[in-house]
């Protein structure tokens, strides 16, 4: 009888806080919760930019970041979390309903592109390199990617209008890089990020590793199609 | 050309209430917009005085097909204000020098132009929303609350995909489709703050003045994001 008691006293505490863990009001305060935090860091000592948060992964940001400069991130990283399974629970919960399909398309596609921030968030990489042509990039593995040739074009306004760098990958194969045209290399991106030709010609180059990037593409067309069929249903509603 | 744009002021602030005349002011826009365009051999999307410009535009822009819906047909004030609100940010966008240069390389892609392009095209159709969300507070008529729905749901739809092309442009220019600046943090509040608006929506009708209400503080976020940040913080993601 007292196990009996139990078994239903854990199912009815179980089922309470599913209840609440997949309640829109849940997901609605977390939305709030969310927004006010990144709004908070916006404007704090350690906000996004000034504290170089870009120059290293998130987590290892997080990680060596004095606490008074990344409390708000972390705020907005834990309400985040639970927004995440708020909206895992939700989807299942509607689905199990047989409601519209558009809505989880589009949970699905934002559970995705918050996937995609946590694999770039451990594992990307980033580093700068500035090189004169005959300079080179070592790649692990002992590869290297050797600069032969910078060049650029000046505009009537006296700054660089076009410029690009000629690359020498491992196998030989020469390949240039222009802004908004990286290489590809060893799951690698090489950017050109700026080129000075005087007094002699050199390329700021930087290296990234970016691993949430297919599950961010993969995200945000998942999160598209299930926005379109939305706009379809809703269409003279 | 700025006479186009000058023009087509006072025929917003004053003769907009007049669908025809709304028309007049538009295309007197889209004139001034184009012509610049084809002088500077791209989209006029660089400093305060274009952006200004091609938002006002916007806002006509996507004004236009609730002009003409059926529930509106009488309503002229509704009219004025869309006109009011495109004229005033036109008025706004006179104080403002324009930048004449070439594309910086970087911005040189049609990423860079689809990304911009599409987050005006939203933050239009925010300020249509808080318009008809301040006539349905004014007048009551859950018709306006129907359209201001409508157009916040457009809206969101035009600035995910805004989102999403910044993002490829991004990973194509600097190798991450994301970066920590109040931009971009600003940016993802905005996102953040239509799709808690637009969750809103399964609370039923008791929540229909506050609805309409969170439909005007959305176009003030809108503004913070385009003008606040660009303004008071520093980013290196600005006009």
């Amino acid at each position: 009888m007292t196990t009996d008691d139990d078994l239903h006293r854990s199912l009815t505490v179980l089922k309470q806080l599913h209840n609440r863990l997949c309640s829109l009001n849940l997901g609605l305060w977390l939305m709030a919760g969310v927004m006010l935090a990144l709004a908070v860091g916006s404007f704090a000592r350690g906000s996004a930019e000034g504290a170089g948060l870009n120059d290293l992964p998130l987590l290892l940001w997080l990680r060596e970041a004095p606490l008074s400069f990344s409390w708000w991130l972390w705020i907005a990283v834990a309400l985040l979390a639970v927004l995440c399974l708020n909206a895992i629970l939700c989807g299942i919960e509607a689905l199990r309903k047989g409601r519209s399909l558009a809505p989880q398309l589009m949970h699905a596609g934002f559970l995705l592109i918050a996937l995609a921030h946590l694999f770039s968030a451990y594992g990307g990489f980033k580093q700068q390199f500035q090189l004169q042509e005959g300079g080179a990039i070592g790649f692990p593995g002992g590869e290297c990617v050797r600069v032969e040739r910078i060049s650029g074009e000046t505009g009537s306004m006296g700054m660089l209008s076009a410029y690009r760098a000629d690359l020498r990958v491992g196998n030989g194969a020469l390949s240039g890089v222009r802004p908004n045209a990286p290489l590809f290399y060893k799951g690698f991106g090489i950017y050109l990020k700026e080129v000075a030709l005087d007094p002699v010609p050199i390329a700021l180059l930087e290296v990234h590793r970016e691993p949430g990037a297919p599950a961010a593409l993969i995200g945000a067309l998942l999160f598209t199609i299930g926005n379109l069929m939305l706009l379809m249903q809703r269409r003279g509603r | 050309m700025k006479w186009l744009l000058i023009a087509s002021i006072p025929v917003y602030l004053f003769g907009s209430f007049r669908r025809p005349l709304f028309v007049a002011a538009l295309l007197l826009q889209l004139a001034y917009l184009a012509g610049r365009g084809l002088s500077l051999g791209r989209l006029p999307l660089i400093g305060p005085g274009d952006t200004l410009a091609f938002f006002s535009c916007s806002i006509a822009l996507m004004s236009l097909p609730f002009l003409y819906v059926r529930e509106l047909s009488g309503e002229r004030r509704f009219f004025w204000s869309c006109g009011g609100l495109a004229g005033l940010f036109a008025l706004l966008a006179l104080l403002f020098p324009t930048l004449n240069m070439p594309l910086p390389p970087i911005l040189d892609t049609y990423w860079f132009e689809l990304h911009v392009a599409l987050a005006f095209f939203a933050y239009a159709l925010f300020g249509v929303a808080a318009l008809l969300g301040g006539a349905f507070l004014l007048k009551g008529g859950r018709g306006f609350l129907d359209l201001q729905y409508r157009a916040a749901l457009t809206g969101y739809s035009f600035f995910s995909l805004s989102m999403v092309s910044g993002g490829i442009w991004g990973y194509y220019a600097w190798g991450t489709y994301w970066l920590w600046t109040p931009k971009e943090l600003w940016t993802s509040i905005l996102w953040l703050f239509y799709s808690l608006y637009l969750h809103l929506r399964a609370k039923g009708t008791d929540w229909d003045r506050r609805f309409a209400w969170l439909g005007i503080c959305g176009f003030l976020v809108t503004l913070f994001t385009y003008l606040g940040v660009s303004m008071l913080l520093k980013s290196s993601h600005s006009f």
